[in-house]
């Protein structure tokens, strides 16, 4: 987020309430990012106990989310912001009902995996690893982009879930073979098919938090727009 | 299955496009000089009709000079000199041919402090109609019931039309001034300021009127009051320094505006 033109306001305590916004969703998402890191380990390693942490954590997301909220409704009462700083307050409005359900799908995956003894076929374990080290860096990549409002980097974090999305098909069809071949790991490999739906929901919503990050720049809506008009707008940048 | 329709297009409007059939006002390459000092730069725009249309910036930028243009008030200033034109009907209102107080009863004006006449409120408002000699009881008093209708004070002051217009509230009194200066129907009706000396809950109801004004009118406001361009215009235009900067779609101009000039004024930053 570009500081310096937050703070330019006539009104020095707006700026304190934006830096105060900004500084925020800026720790909720480093939150929500450990979380995901910590889910993916816990699965990987079979730690219990880091699960649970997960799983306890996430009230921390929600408790983000709310006062985020609350102070965007404040700004806006008392400010009636216009024009970019009213664009902000949508941004942010909307991002950070993305990065708490990013938060509710590291919980429901530290779910699955303390309900299920993963010993998943290597091939399957190892995919659906390579998916979440995918993730990760989506949701990295996309915090580095609102934290700049970087519109080139949000749209590289728009491309790269095309990727995830043929991931998680990979991955489904793989689990479908094994459950065909063996009813017994069906419970198991459902388990699997829902960490890997959580890790590809996940990549939908980075790749919302991307769409926001274009309209508080540009002032464009990209969502539900093609991607040859999308390319032209971030051209124009 | 529920239909939405989308109330308000997104797509910005080309101003400069509107067609003449559209068009109540055109100012063209308007320059303005008090003595030796310029006060407006080059001013060109289309003034959509029935529609609300607002000029706003910081205080000294020209915008209740332009709105002044457009019924000749500059011409009360002895030192004021203009030069480009502006367009009604396709005639420009600056030319020798053209009779002043007929462009005043077509293009009429409210000020930023009500200003009714000491006379009763039946009287403020027929007072233009007089001044055109027309003496049917009658028809004044159909003019006094449809212009006080149209700005909403009838049902305040039906019972009581022969009390002095100063026993009314300041509200009231601009709104009485707001339909002594529709009473003789002009066509477009100039605000300069019309809200910033009353109360909230009175400019809310000012602005309501705007809305409902525009069916008839043209109207063309000037406001210190961003929030209330906002609400009530359908398109805006930032002047600084005597230059027209932006001129588009309230929407545009408050959600995504097109130069930095008019960011920083809308947002409160300074430049």
């Amino acid at each position: 987020m570009d500081t310096g033109h937050l703070n330019k306001h006539i009104s020095g305590q707006f700026n304190e309430e934006l830096e105060n916004v900004r500084s925020q969703i800026l720790a909720m998402g480093g939150l929500v990012e450990q979380q995901l890191m910590d889910v993916l380990t816990a699965a990987r390693d079979k730690n219990s106990d880091l699960a649970h942490e997960v799983i306890n954590n996430d009230v921390k997301v929600n408790n983000f989310e709310m006062e985020i909220d609350q102070e965007c409704t404040r700004i806006i009462a008392k400010r009636q912001p216009t024009a970019s700083d009213l664009r902000l307050m949508m941004t942010i409005v909307k991002t950070i009902t993305d990065l708490e359900r990013i938060g509710d799908l590291a919980e429901s995956i530290a779910k699955a995996s303390l309900r299920s003894d993963i010993s998943a076929p290597d091939v399957v374990k190892f995919n659906l690893e390579a998916m979440g080290e995918q993730i990760v860096k989506m949701l990295r990549e996309v915090l580095d982009a609102f934290a700049r409002m970087d519109v080139k980097a949000a749209w590289q974090v728009h491309l790269h879930d095309k990727k995830i999305d043929s991931l998680h098909e990979g991955i489904v069809r793989q689990s479908l073979t094994y459950m065909m071949g063996d009813s017994r790991s069906i419970p198991q490999m459902l388990d699997l098919m829902s960490i890997s739906r959580a890790l590809e929901r996940v990549g939908d919503h980075c790749t919302n938090i991307s769409e926001y990050v274009v309209y508080n720049v540009t002032g464009k809506d990209i969502r539900h727009t093609s991607a040859v008009e999308i390319a032209s707008i971030i051209d124009q940048q | 299955m529920i239909t939405v329709t989308p109330t308000g297009s997104t797509a910005t409007r080309d101003l400069s496009a509107l067609t003449d059939a559209e068009t109540a006002l055109e100012i063209k390459n308007l320059d303005l000089y008090y003595g030796n000092k310029q006060a407006l730069y080059d001013v060109s725009m289309k003034i959509p009709k029935n529609q609300v249309t607002a000029f706003i910036g910081p205080s000294g930028c020209g915008k209740s000079t332009l709105l002044r243009c457009i019924n000749r008030m500059n011409d009360l200033v002895d030192i004021c000199r203009i030069e480009g034109e502006i367009l009604l009907h396709g005639q420009n209102i600056y030319d020798r041919k053209v009779d002043v107080a007929a462009l005043r009863r077509g293009v009429g004006m409210v000020f930023q402090r009500p200003n009714p006449f000491p006379k009763s409120i039946y009287e403020n408002v027929v007072y233009g109609l007089r001044l055109q000699g027309i003496k049917d009881r009658r028809v004044l008093d159909e003019a006094v019931e449809r212009s006080l209708r149209g700005a909403a004070l009838w049902d305040e002051v039906k019972d009581r039309l022969n009390d002095n217009a100063f026993g009314l509230s300041g509200g009231q009194q601009q709104r009485l001034v707001i339909a002594r200066a529709i009473a003789i129907e002009p066509e477009v009706l100039l605000l300069d300021e019309p809200t910033s000396a009353l109360d909230p809950i009175s400019t809310l109801t000012i602005e309501e009127l705007i809305n409902d004004l525009k069916k008839q009118f043209t109207v063309v406001i000037v406001t210190h009051n961003m929030q209330q361009a906002a609400r009530v215009s359908d398109q805006t235009a930032f002047m600084y320094m005597g230059e027209m900067v932006e001129y588009s779609d309230t929407n545009t101009l408050f959600t995504t505006p097109a130069k930095k000039k008019t960011e920083d004024y809308i947002t409160g930053r300074y430049g």
